[in-house]
């Protein structure tokens, strides 16, 4: 199997740990990542994950202070990249960054935005609902 | 002794502390003052009520508010995300007013592609998700244990669309009766 520089696979396994780094105090509460901070950007119609877990942690918090470039950070979604595949979701490592991978797949429904962003928001929902908070 | 008297035109005079001293001041005597001091405490709860209810929606608009303020840039999330659009700001405040006062108001969430996103959240596994746009058709998504979906609704800025308002009582009130996409 092809391996990227990091290190890792170039297929990302079901069982393997994704990280959503959460740069804005209003993507979640006190329990849990809200589900608008799953949802795609609207250029690259994708979401970043980082390919890792809440551990080791001096690790996780320094790929996402690089991620988040000079922003604040808050925290990190964890999940298994296995909730990708029930929301109907891939996942495709997306290197450099080193660990970084791409959420696509996304509903896109260029004559009638609202019936997409009902169809995302039901993805992101579902990823929501499995993801751990981690506050940093 | 205290003449009877119109509470409106009390509350229009004398302003509502002094209609507050009356309602609670207990020396009236005749039908006529106790009918009185009865529809002044009446008016009282009433407003207190009011105030209580437009409190909790003033912090919600605020909020608002100061989330469009934090993400009124390009790219506040570090992945191009659009500046939260001022218009989507304005539908979702007007969706708050018009929010039946038994309803819990939501938490906010800012959305890449500039809309903002209302979130009534019980529990992991149950919640309901209204995104505003600049549009006036709202987007929705919900999880209720294995029960899931999604929908769109016009709002006239007026009246929160049935299917939406079932949608979020069903979540917040642990209601059994399912509710259907558009």
């Amino acid at each position: 199997m092809a391996t990227l520089p990091s290190g890792l696979p170039e297929h990302v396994a079901d069982e393997e740990d994704l990280a959503r780094f959460l740069t804005q105090s209003n993507q979640f509460n006190a329990s849990m990542a809200k589900p608008a901070a799953f949802l795609p950007g609207p250029k690259d119609r994708e979401t970043s994950v980082f390919r890792h877990g809440r551990e080791p942690s001096d690790s996780l918090w320094t790929i996402g202070l690089g991620a988040a470039g000079g922003r604040n950070l808050y925290g990190a979604a964890i999940f298994k990249a296995r909730v990708l595949s029930t929301a109907q979701l891939e996942v495709i490592a997306d290197e450099p960054p080193a660990r970084h991978a791409a959420i696509r797949g996304w509903p896109w429904i260029e004559d009638d935005l609202e019936l997409q962003k009902a169809q995302q928001m039901e993805r992101a929902v579902l990823i929501a609902s499995q993801a751990a908070l981690l506050r940093r | 002794m205290l003449k009877p008297f119109s509470t409106i035109g009390l509350c229009y005079v004398t302003g509502y502390s002094v209609l507050g001293l009356y309602a609670r001041g207990g020396s009236a005597i005749s039908a006529e003052a106790q009918a009185a001091q009865k529809a002044a405490s009446a008016v009282v709860e009433s407003a207190e009520l009011s105030q209580a209810l437009f409190g909790g929606k003033a912090a919600a608009i605020s909020q608002l508010g100061v989330l469009a303020n934090e993400c009124a840039e390009q790219d506040w999330d570090g992945n191009e995300a659009n500046a939260i659009d001022q218009l989507a700001v304005s539908i979702a405040q007007g969706f708050v007013r018009a929010m039946p006062d038994t309803l819990p108001l939501p938490e906010f969430t800012p959305e890449p592609d500039g809309s903002v996103s209302l979130d009534w959240i019980q529990s992991r596994n149950r919640l309901f998700s209204v995104s505003v746009g600049p549009k006036n058709r709202l987007a929705y998504a919900w999880l209720d244990g294995a029960d899931k979906g999604h929908g769109v609704a016009q709002f006239d800025g007026r009246t929160i669309p049935s299917r939406v308002l079932e949608g979020i009582q069903s979540i917040v009130n642990h209601g059994n009766a399912p509710f259907r996409t558009a």
